[in-house]
């Protein structure tokens, strides 16, 4: 079968296989072929290409031959068509490789998860264990106010007044040095700030405002977030629940239902109400969830707990409630009707754009017992970032594995690196970089839907009565410490907000197939057909400069005639065989 | 010869049918090969070499494969939609807005028909809770209500009596009127009481609704007083109020006049012509402006000032204390067309408030079949609709419902309207609809009605996004001239001031004259898809439609009937051997030569193809190249048949 080649020149070659050479003409007689055949010389392979190519424009190429300027011209067109394609090719990818999106939106309304709702009473506690401590805190603050205003407030809200002032104690987590100050020198006459400074007394910069109030809030809130540092970490003591009077769903009562106490430093107590949000019914106040709330203004931390009311959010079932962000207040003594409305965003992630799927992926270990959401992320990392620099954490957020809360009394000046961290943008930056959108969240929009006087005048008393019974302590203005939030959906359907690829593999290869088309009349199989042709020609190239190597090096073995021979009896068979290609292409004369 | 024959003649000389010319299989393939613009076939056959043609083979396979999942992957993508926001800035029409009084009735007029009921209610406070505050003026009242009602057997508290349980031993339940141990059996719609040891030393109230033969009940108890009485309170008025005709309903519930204190439309003055009734079962009348589609009021410009301004008089001393518990008044933004669901979606208004509304519209249009699944006028959904507007979904699933209802408990829901031939619920005519209801409401709850996987959303809706803003109205100030300028509006004497906790202000606006649409349009069209095939046959293997149809006829046409035409051959050649045992010999003869063969009529198809490399055999002219030899073109010539044969020359 493997063909005898004539003369080979190494047996490295002969081993390929592929150096079957031109089949001897006897052998042709026989009609075994080989496994490869090579052309016997280039003009042989060139016009065998030409001829039988799919390519356009090879044709021309070869048939206008004998015409210099006609072939000069088809090389030239076949060069530009061949341009064209490439550039036009360019564009193509350059703008697939962008990763376009679109954004698409449906409505839809199959029924999906129910979403949670927590529920704060804006009350902070007084915990017992530091409450020596809170009590010196609010003495310095009243004396701080006193000084900064001399008679003209009096801070006496439910404080006792100071009695004497304690020295420096290094246990105390108050840091005296920090005071309330009037910063007249800063330009605006009315400035009221305090100082910060760094653990060594260097580095000092005023937080200043235009405000006392705000002042003040901001100094106390320092004070009183290093004051609970000092609590053990399992302070939770369970609440009294007085705070839900009465919570009804779907005609339904559901006070008994499970829902999840936990403790905010300045929201007070929040309850988390799981699962009980049906989405699958027409919206009406009769199928949402309805609650009585006691909003009394305890008077705990009076200057912190500023507010009175409630606050709600509503947030899907695995995620951690963020109320600093997505809070919405209610007023005592109202109705408040909270209509949700859910948008989904699906989003596409690399190479389209960057996002996460249930954030595994995420580098930044989530502090969140909770599934992955960016703001928990975000505030993972800045914890963390926290305790990197300012080796204790921020009492807001939940602490990494070994750190411990800043305060006064064990970090010096954990205030100043604090701010200095949180004003620095690149702080910010680093953790938007780290924290990519998820895939996949939905967006609950919070609306109100109304508010009314509740309850009436008329129903008051009864209302009254009827809540006094179940409390025994009476509240003496029972009218301003309730509060009744309905929370529906406004809608049944919700929005999917998508994100589709503008070129999808199928599109992209269509365009591809067109513009080559249109150019050059190839397709795939023509660039193979090429590819063949450069084998084809490397291997012929090679094969013949190592016959010629071999005569020149051993002019006595081989006949010097016989190869011109061989050579030019080839083509005088690619002439015989050409008429017979071309035979089909000429017009046929009819016999009759 | 008839014209017609002779036509035929004609066509049948000129344009001869004939089959294909190729004697085997194998030898049309080779032609086709040869012959077809469709890139890598030609390969196949020209290229020299065993390993070299199964490559080219291989290639053209796997050409084809791509093409056809390719174009498999494109079809499949077709119904994808692309959605377009426009933003327009035109003239837009003002939708029609409903507003209600919170409180259904004046308590003054419906206090004969449920003087029984407050009495029940009354006595249920005082028994359950120790509550018997009345101002003198209503303890006279009561008094006198009661002395007329001497001795009459608490009837309310004996149909559904209101049970004090004491949660840790749920079998048990006190009847609070009796104070009699009363055995609860049936299942406790009540969440485990033990989950939350908060409420452990609480009692719960709640009721027992049974079935007919009583074997059957359901308990329903509520942790907080408040709504247990609220829920018991509301049957037995829905219950009074359902055998209560509408006429007499709507002269008992307030009138434009009295709930518009002022109007005030674009700058221009309105009243309460312009405002036309609705009653509704569960908030009495509640009055729609702009609700006539032929006269629809525009807005030229947006902004507080050209909107509807309304100062209502929410009339709190008439308010039931047991029916509804808050005040103010509701209002809904609707389309004229529409049903306005004033229960579920109306936005509340706080009285001693002025409460600012803005609104922003948005349409939304949606593809029907096969893009989604939505109804463009509900004719299509298999539910009647009873409230007779407009399709919306939540139309279709209260309609659905009130089906059911009627279907299944005889009697219609107070609430919705009435369907034909139905009446509403009541306990004289339907003893035991109350547990019904719950029951069937519990079944829609958990979609076993079907309701849910019947109806289908709207295609097209408009929808007004509102912004609400609150401000303390009437100021200290300009309360005192304000509200008596208010009182004389009304008609009053001035010396009866109105209270400030009486009135509300409502002001409803567009925010700007923008109008968002929402279009969904589709992403493909049947252009582009061809395109995208054209671009696939294309890129892969330049093929086109034509080679398509080339593939058709030879791959399907002629592959058949070259079969069939050696079916029928072998099938004659059978008959002859039996009819002839000894048939002659056919001359066997040569290849381009042999003299049957009238190569010159052919077009430039396989006989000539096989010319092809006559190599060196064509020095010998007449010698049939032996490459060839497989051809036996004798046979098929001379067997040839009736529909591949050349019609007789009539030269």
């Amino acid at each position: 079968m493997e063909v005898a080649v004539q003369g080979t020149c190494s047996p490295k070659e002969a081993g390929l296989g592929l150096g079957a050479g031109p089949p001897p003409l006897e052998e042709e007689e026989q009609h075994s072929e080989g496994l490869v055949e090579l052309h016997a010389s280039f003009q042989e392979l060139f016009t065998f290409f030409c001829t039988n190519t799919t390519m356009h424009g090879a044709i021309r190429l070869v048939c206008s031959r004998r015409n210099r300027l006609k072939t000069t011209c088809w090389v030239l067109l076949f060069l530009g068509a061949l341009g064209t394609l490439y550039w036009q090719f360019g564009v193509l990818f350059q703008q697939y490789w962008r990763y376009p999106v679109i954004m698409t939106m449906a409505l839809r309304s199959q029924p999906r998860r129910s979403p949670s709702v927590t529920l704060c009473d804006m009350n902070p506690q007084r915990p017992a264990p530091v409450h020596h401590h809170l009590q010196a805190l609010d003495e310095f603050a009243q004396e701080n106010i006193r000084s900064l205003y001399t008679a003209s407030v009096s801070v006496s809200q439910g404080v006792a007044a100071p009695s004497c002032l304690p020295g420096l104690e290094p246990g105390v987590p108050v840091d005296r040095r920090i005071r309330l100050l009037r910063l007249s020198h800063l330009g605006a006459p009315n400035r009221v700030g305090f100082r910060l400074c760094n653990s060594t007394g260097g580095d000092c910069f005023y937080r200043a405002s235009a405000s006392g109030w705000t002042a003040a809030r901001e100094w106390y809130r320092l004070h009183y977030l290093s004051v609970l540092a000092q609590l053990p970490p399992t302070q939770q003591d369970p609440q009294n629940s007085r705070f839900i009077v009465s919570c009804h769903y779907d005609g339904q009562d559901c006070q008994a239902g499970p829902f999840q106490v936990s403790h905010h430093p300045i929201y007070g107590t929040c309850y988390t109400f799981s699962g009980i949000l049906s989405t699958q019914q027409p919206p009406a106040v009769a199928h949402g969830l309805s609650l009585v709330l006691r909003t009394e203004q305890q008077k705990h931390l009076p200057l912190l707990a500023t507010k009175a009311g409630a606050k709600v959010t509503v947030h899907q079932q695995d995620h951690s409630p963020f109320l600093e962000h997505h809070g919405f207040s209610v007023r005592p003594g109202t109705e408040t009707s909270i209509s949700i409305r859910e948008d989904e965003v699906h989003r596409l992630g690399s190479p389209y754009g960057s996002c996460t799927q249930g954030g595994q992926d995420v580098d930044m270990p989530l502090l969140y017992n909770a599934s992955y959401t960016m703001q928990a992320c975000l505030v993972s990392c800045f914890q963390q970032l926290m305790v990197n620099r300012c080796s204790c954490g921020y009492y807001f957020y939940p602490l990494p594995a070994g750190a411990e809360y800043c305060s006064y009394s064990q970090h010096q000046g954990w205030d100043h690196c604090f701010f200095h961290l949180y004003r620095t943008p690149e702080t910010h930056h680093h953790c938007a970089q780290h924290c990519p959108r998820p895939c996949r969240e939905s967006i609950y929009k919070l609306s109100a839907a109304g508010t009314s006087r509740w309850p009436s005048s008329k129903s008051s008393n009864w209302i009254q009565a009827v809540l006094g019974e179940q409390h025994p302590s009476q509240d003496p203005k029972p009218r301003i410490g309730l509060a009744k939030v309905n929370i529906i959906y406004q809608e049944l359907n919700y929005r999917i907000v998508d994100e589709t690829p503008v070129y999808t593999i199928p599109q992209l290869l269509s365009a591809m197939g067109n513009l080559w088309g249109l150019w050059f009349g190839s397709s795939v199989l023509s660039v193979v057909e090429l590819l063949e042709l450069l084998l084809d020609a490397m291997a012929l190239g090679l094969l013949l400069g190592c016959r010629r190597l071999h005569q020149l090096q051993d002019p006595s073995q081989g006949q010097p005639q016989g190869w011109p021979n061989h050579v030019r009896g080839v083509p005088a068979s690619t002439l015989t065989i050409l008429p017979g290609l071309r035979w089909p292409l000429q017009t046929p004369d009819n016999p009759t | 010869m008839a014209p017609g024959q002779k036509i035929k003649a004609k066509i049948k000389k000129n344009l001869p049918v004939r089959g294909p010319q190729a004697p085997t299989i194998k030898e049309l393939m080779r032609w086709y090969c040869l012959n077809t613009n469709t890139h890598g076939c030609r390969r196949i056959v020209v290229s020299r070499g065993r390993l070299r043609r199964l490559l080219w083979i291989l290639f053209t396979l796997t050409a084809v494969c791509l093409i056809f999942w390719q174009c498999a992957l494109l079809v499949f993508s077709f119904y994808t939609v692309s959605v377009s926001i426009k933003v327009h800035f035109q003239k837009l029409d003002f939708p029609a807005v409903t507003i209600c009084n919170i409180n259904p009735y004046k308590y003054s007029a419906v206090r004969h028909l449920l003087a029984e009921l407050e009495e029940d209610t009354r006595q249920t406070l005082k028994n359950l809770y120790g509550f018997s505050e009345m101002t003198p003026r209503r303890r006279r009242e009561a008094e006198s209500w009661g002395l007329a009602q001497e001795g009459r057997h608490p009837r309310f508290l004996n149909t559904i009596p209101l049970l004090l349980l004491e949660t840790g031993e749920p079998g048990q339940a006190r009847e609070f009127l009796t104070g009699r141990k009363r055995k609860v059996s049936g299942k406790v719609i009540h969440k485990a009481a033990d989950v939350v040891q908060v409420h452990d030393s609480r009692k719960v109230v709640g009721f027992q609704l049974c079935s007919n033969d009583t074997s059957d009940c359901v308990l329903y108890n509520f942790s907080s007083g408040i709504n247990a009485i609220q829920e018991w309170y509301k049957l037995h008025y829905m219950n009074i109020m359902a055998q209560v005709p509408q006429e007499k309903k709507i002269n008992m519930s307030y009138s434009a006049e009295e709930l518009l204190v002022t109007c005030s439309f674009d700058g221009m003055s309105c009243d309460a012509r312009n405002f036309t009734l609705f009653h509704h079962p569960m908030y009495g009348n509640c009055y729609t402006f702009n609700s006539r589609q032929n006269e629809t009021v525009s807005t030229s410009m947006g902004g507080s000032e050209y909107g509807l301004q309304v100062i209502l008089n929410i009339n709190e001393e008439e308010y039931n204390p047991f029916l509804v518990s808050s005040t103010g008044a509701k209002v809904i933004v609707h389309r004229q067309d529409e049903y306005p669901f004033i229960e579920d979606v109306g936005t509340e208004i706080e009285t001693a408030m002025a409460t600012s509304i803005g609104m922003h519209l948005t349409e939304s249009f949606k593809l029907s079949e096969p893009y989604s699944q939505c109804t463009e006028d509900g004719s299509d959904v298999p539910v009647e609709n009873i409230y007779k507007t407009a399709y919306s979904l939540q139309i279709c699933l209260h309609s659905c419902f009130q089906m059911k209802m009627v279907e299944k408990c005889g009697c219609a829901q107070y609430s919705q309207p009435l369907p034909d031939k139905a009446s509403y619920c009541n306990y004289q005519q339907h003893p035991n609809w109350m547990y019904c209801y719950y029951q069937l409401h519990q079944a829609f709850i958990r979609e076993e009605l079907g309701c849910q996987s019947v109806c289908q959303e709207a295609c097209s809706f408009k929808e007004w996004a509102l912004t609400t803003s609150l401000a303390q109205w009437p100021s200290a100030v300009s309360e005192d001239w304000l509200l008596s300028v208010l009182a004389w509006d009304q008609g009053q004497p001035m010396r009866k001031k109105l209270n400030k906790t009486d009135l509300a202000k409502l002001l409803i606006y567009y925010k700007d004259l923008n109008q968002k649409s929402i279009v969904e349009s589709p992403a493909n069209s049947i252009e582009m898809l061809l395109s995208n095939f054209g671009g696939q046959l294309g890129l892969w293997m330049s093929c086109s439609v034509v080679c398509i149809i080339e593939i058709i006829e030879v791959f399907f046409i002629d592959c058949f009937s070259i079969i069939a035409r050696r079916r029928w051959q072998r099938a004659r050649e059978w008959w002859a051997r039996r009819t002839l045992p000894a048939p002659e010999a056919t001359p066997r003869a040569g290849g381009q030569d042999n003299p049957t063969l009238d190569v010159d009529d052919d077009l430039p198809t396989f006989t000539s193809a096989l010319r092809l490399p006559p190599a060196l055999g064509a020095q010998v002219p007449g010698t049939p190249p032996p490459k060839y030899n497989t051809l036996h073109l004798d046979r098929s010539f001379s067997a040839q048949l009736k529909d591949t044969q050349l019609p007789p020359t009539e030269v």
